[in-house]
């Protein structure tokens, strides 16, 4: 049973999180048997929050259930669907109900998801999010009520190290770190000199950082996630690698490549651990990790 | 100026179903500037019901008027006694004059031409864009003159968002984001520092609807 | 009367700017009330006397 995540955070030198994606729909048996296989391989792990607003089982519930299997958890809470009463109803809801770790974000548009025409929210934004979990934790709501019990959380929000223009997302990143911040998991990265070039200007910061690690399973997929998916750059090498893979096991090279990254990012003490996403193919993430020496 | 846009014909005939006399009331102001509900735009629409009305073989009079303002209960001055004569007055004014006609004229069947699109500016002939949201609590000055309620279709107060790509919105590749927008603002004016520190929640109470405005001048208070 | 609504709205300006609204102030009389003017004269009077100078008076180099 893995000890509470921002113990990890203190004690361990490298740690390792993962994924996992509630389905549409209340058929939960893949989604436990990937928590069955994930719980205990990993510190933590996140349970997304309606991701890329395709509606889905919310993460509330999901993290509850990975609690009662002998888990970690971390809500991931979006600013797209709720307000702040919903937001802090939900973050008291979830730590009477032993949930420790939440994952600030503000969320994907409405319309990139599959219910185009709905209300999007967007009351807050991941910045006060943060800031809005730090002001529980005196006792006192958004609003400046006194609770009746102050929740506490470890709170963490992310970055994406190689966004292009850079200056506004670092500019942003600071003031996740400023409002409170403690944990950061980033967008996936491949280029590892890039990356440390990155975290040559994140250490200056009082906060862990993970890498995020998605599993390229073909250079179709590299190649649309260089053409579609904001700040994510697969070099032409790692494409050229996959290319190459005999057929019908770009896959395993996809897994190479990620325990690789995983393994460099470890033994060069680049950053503070990994965050793993493979989702689609959670059942994988063991893989990643034999693949990195773990 | 208040932007709005013509409704597809199929629904403003739906709504004249059963209407044997229409009156198409277009305004002067706003939506004549942006070519949806003025004179010119009230000529046409009258004229493409009357052919449409004829080719369906249904009898009905359609005929035109258009007063300066429809927000202004004095412009309605000039028509008020000509419209017992339809059935129905088909307004070509923004949300706002489409309410006022219907408020003056209870017992007239009032039905909106247009979609109030938004607040905007012309970029150039023939194309409007949408620049405010009305919200009550104008942060402009920290933005450097880029509104983040409007330009960021999830309206952050701190943005940008994980979604931004070379200065494209997460929404459609053809929308600026607006936070790289204020950030090289901000940047050529030498003001980072107006976003440097965390903006507090936007106050939605501001914006409670319907909202309702007195002039200082017109309150009835002691100095 | 509309006057009357624009003295009191600028006197809602000047308390804005800190200038107090007393100094401004709207009588009504007919051009043969002589009296009615001396008094709301004397009025004035004692008033900027009790208010003192204008706080913009020698606050810029055009005084006002």
């Amino acid at each position: 049973m893995p000890m509470p995540f921002a113990e990890a955070l203190k004690t361990k030198e490298f740690v390792v999180t993962a994924e996992v994606g509630p389905p549409k729909g209340v058929d939960i048996q893949e989604m436990l048997h990937n928590i069955e296989l994930l719980k205990d391989k990993v510190d933590a792990l996140n349970v997304t929050d309606n991701q890329s607003s395709v509606m889905r089982i919310g993460s509330l519930p999901v993290c509850k259930l990975i609690k009662e299997a002998g888990g970690e958890p971390i809500l991931q809470m979006t600013c797209r669907d709720r307000n702040r009463v919903a937001l802090q109803s939900e973050l008291l809801g979830a730590y009477i109900l032993g949930i420790r770790n939440v994952l600030a974000l503000t969320g994907d548009y409405i319309t990139v998801g599959d219910h185009i025409e709905a209300k999007p929210v967007f009351d807050l934004d991941s910045v006060l999010l943060v800031k809005l979990i730090r002001q529980m934790e005196q006792g006192k709501d958004f609003a400046g009520n006194e609770l009746k019990g102050a929740p506490k959380f470890c709170v963490g929000a992310i970055v994406t190290p190689e966004a292009d223009p850079i200056e506004p997302q670092l500019l942003k990143f600071e003031k996740k770190i400023k409002a409170g911040a403690e944990f950061i998991q980033t967008q996936a990265i491949y280029d590892l000199e890039n990356f440390k070039k990155f975290m040559g200007y994140a250490r200056k910061f009082d906060v862990k950082i993970l890498a995020g690690i998605v599993l390229l399973a073909s250079a179709g997929m590299a190649r649309f996630m260089n053409a579609n998916v904001p700040g994510i750059f697969v070099p032409q090498e790692l494409i050229d690698e996959l290319v190459a893979a005999p057929k019908g096991k770009a896959l395993e090279k996809g897994i190479e490549i990620a325990g690789r990254m995983v393994r460099q990012l470890r033994e060069e003490k680049v950053c503070d651990g990994v965050h793993i996403m493979a989702i689609g193919r959670e059942h994988l993430v063991p893989e990643i990790l034999s693949a990195a020496g773990m | 100026m208040i932007v709005g846009h013509r409704k597809p014909l199929e629904e403003i005939k739906s709504y004249l179903d059963g209407c044997e006399r229409v009156l198409v009331l277009g305004c002067g102001t706003c939506v004549a500037v942006c070519m949806a509900g003025g004179e010119k735009e009230v000529q046409l629409l009258a004229s493409q019901l009357r052919m449409a009305f004829k080719e369906e073989g249904k009898e009905v009079l359609v005929e035109e008027e258009t007063i300066q303002r429809q927000c202004d209960r004095e412009y309605f001055d000039t028509i008020k006694n000509k419209v017992e004569h339809y059935d129905a007055v088909l307004s070509l004014a923004c949300g706002a004059g489409v309410q006022m006609a219907a408020e003056l004229f209870p017992k007239r069947v009032v039905l909106p031409g247009l979609n109030t699109t938004f607040i905007g500016v012309a970029e150039k002939e023939g194309v409007w864009s949408e620049k405010c949201r009305a919200c009550a609590s104008c942060l402009l000055a920290e933005t450097g003159g880029i509104c983040p309620i409007t330009i960021c279709p999830k309206g952050l107060v701190n943005g940008p968002c994980g979604g931004t790509n070379h200065g494209k919105c997460e929404v459609s590749k053809e929308k600026d984001c607006a936070w790289t927008l204020i950030y090289r603002r901000l940047e050529g004016q030498g003001r980072l520092d107006k976003i440097r520190e965390i903006q507090p929640a936007k106050n939605y109470k501001a914006q409670t609807t319907p909202a309702t405005i007195v002039h200082a001048a017109y309150m009835e208070e002691e100095a | 009367m509309r006057a009357k609504r624009w003295v009191r709205f600028t006197k809602k300006l000047l308390k804005e700017i800190g200038i107090e609204p007393e100094r401004l102030e709207m009588f009504n009389m007919s051009s043969s009330m002589a009296p009615a003017f001396a008094e709301a004269v004397r009025e004035m009077t004692r008033r900027a006397e009790e208010l003192g100078p204008s706080p913009l008076k020698g606050k810029t180099k055009n005084a006002a």
